[in-house]
């Protein structure tokens, strides 16, 4: 295959994010569980013993939060709903079932990943927000307990729920074949975007001009 | 006191309860009489020696009280109300320690397994060693007792001198009280002598008196005699005490339905990777280079 078959997708300075955030998030969600599943402590010992596990899922929770705020402003301009989008989401059992004919046309990303994008806004945010409140020792004694409750309470909720949404996310990279290749070296096919986002194509070739 | 006698661990489930075999063992409680009590911080003095606790001398903050609050290092506070009725003053003393409630909020927050447990005997403990410092059980608990350490990040609290009561000993804090205000035996002796004293305090012309043993956190270990139970706040204690709600929701609707919500996601990835095959683009034969 010759060079200019392949599209850039993902630039040099977004790939080190993502990969960063994959790393931050590999021990910060690890000893999230231990803590949430008091019967899974041994999750936590990617972080060494549980105190230390407690003392730095804060830590490289922050590393891992800010990191993806970044990669979420950066990405933002891919991300707004489009006219298109109404017509996949509605054909979202096609897409599912790899029926190339019939799935629409997408952009760089297509609805399911528009979606996703906005969730993981929701959950960065309140989870930053809610881990400072609970932050021991040094941001929780200034709340009152109640509000240091409901902190954790969400806190637990959005992790769930950035949990589903991370489970989609790796389902799907690994299913659509040349996902993962195109976030670790940044170009996709030119085969690979007709495909999955031919729309991509004519954004690519706006962004030129 | 052995594994044996701990009843209730937290970061359990009911599927994987602790040993239940000693069920025959009367739960136990002291009695604080507020309208027998002096202020004389006896058994403020009496837990930190017992203890072994010498917490920082504080300042002064205009009140007899001192230290202001419970700390790591200070499990019992002679609390010093100062009350204004009809245009005279008086104290409203208060042991404060911790309640020992039947449903322990701080367990059920707590996000640690075996870190709170409560005895047979209806104690509830900490255990420092396992203790992680996430400090869930200080902002749970409905009367704020539990206080984590800024040495070691660890959360302490009133034990209810549990290894006096191992040597069948009543509590350091009731062992010194002067006055009779501490009273300790089982829960159930503790309500009767508490009755008895309130109908004596009704017959005295004090009809306000009652006694402080709040529902909302299943009864506690610690039973309270007030000569106004209509109006606890003016002892410090609050009226209606509850097991934290936003960890029971926690505990009892997220984690159930998220972990089902997990696996079930989990397991549909799974069966359509395994159904619908892999999702390969077809690459052009030939090299596409002249398309454009």
């Amino acid at each position: 295959m010759q060079k200019s078959s392949m599209i850039v997708r993902h630039r040099l300075f977004d790939r080190l994010c993502h990969w960063f955030i994959v790393v931050t998030a590999f021990f910060t969600i690890l000893s999230g569980f231990s803590f949430l599943y008091p019967s899974f402590q041994w999750m936590g010992a990617v972080l060494g013993s549980p105190q230390l596990a407690r003392v730095l899922h804060p830590f490289t929770g922050v590393l891992m939060c800010f990191t993806w705020m970044l990669l979420l402003i950066r990405y933002y301009k891919h991300n707004k709903f489009q006219k298109q989008d109404a017509a996949w989401m509605a054909h979202m059992k096609d897409v599912m079932l790899d029926n190339e004919d019939k799935i629409p046309p997408a952009g760089h990303y297509n609805a399911g990943q528009k979606m996703l994008f906005r969730m993981f806004i929701l959950t960065s945010v309140v989870l930053t927000v809610t881990g400072f409140i609970m932050w021991q020792p040094y941001f929780a004694p200034h709340f009152s307990p109640e509000v240091v409750q409901w902190a954790i309470f969400f806190h637990a909720l959005c992790a769930i729920v950035l949990l589903l949404g991370l489970i989609v996310h790796v389902w799907m990279a690994t299913w659509i074949e040349g996902s993962i290749a195109g976030m670790l070296y940044g170009k996709v096919s030119r085969a690979w975007v007709r495909k999955h986002h031919p729309l991509m194509l004519d954004e690519s070739e706006q962004e030129k001009h | 006191m052995s594994a044996r006698d701990i009843i209730l661990r937290s970061g359990t489930s009911e599927l994987t309860p602790p040993a239940q075999a000693r069920h025959a063992v009367d739960k136990v409680a002291k009695l604080f009489d507020a309208t027998l009590c002096t202020g004389c911080k006896g058994c403020q003095v009496a837990c930190s020696e017992w203890n072994d606790l010498r917490a920082e001398v504080g300042t002064f903050q205009g009140s007899y009280q001192n230290p202001m609050d419970l700390s790591s290092e200070c499990w019992t506070l002679m609390q010093f109300h100062e009350v204004m009725d009809d245009n005279k003053f008086h104290w409203n003393f208060t042991h404060t320690a911790c309640m020992h409630c039947d449903e322990p909020s701080c367990l059920m927050a707590c996000s640690t397994e075996g870190a709170i447990f409560q005895r047979a005997d209806g104690t509830v403990d900490f255990d420092a060693d396992k203790c992680i410092g996430c400090g869930y059980c200080t902002t749970a608990c409905p009367f704020s007792v539990p206080k984590l350490s800024p040495k070691d990040h660890k959360a302490y609290k009133c034990t209810m001198c549990s290894d006096r009561l191992a040597a069948g000993l009543e509590p350091s804090c009731v062992k010194t009280c002067v006055t009779g205000a501490l009273k300790f035996g089982t829960r159930e002796d503790m309500l009767f002598l508490a009755e008895q004293r309130v109908a004596q305090l009704h017959a005295n012309g004090k009809t306000k008196a009652g006694i402080y043993n709040p529902a909302g956190v299943g009864g506690t270990g610690m039973i309270m005699i007030f000569e106004d139970i209509t109006n606890p706040e003016a002892y410090g204690m609050p009226k209606d005490p509850v097991v934290s709600k936003p960890n029971t929701l926690k505990q009892d609707w997220l984690k159930p339905l998220g972990t089902a919500g997990i696996i079930g996601m989990a397991g549909l990835a799974l069966v359509h990777r395994i159904a619908v095959g892999r999702n390969r683009v077809q690459e052009d034969e030939q090299n596409n280079g002249s398309e454009e």
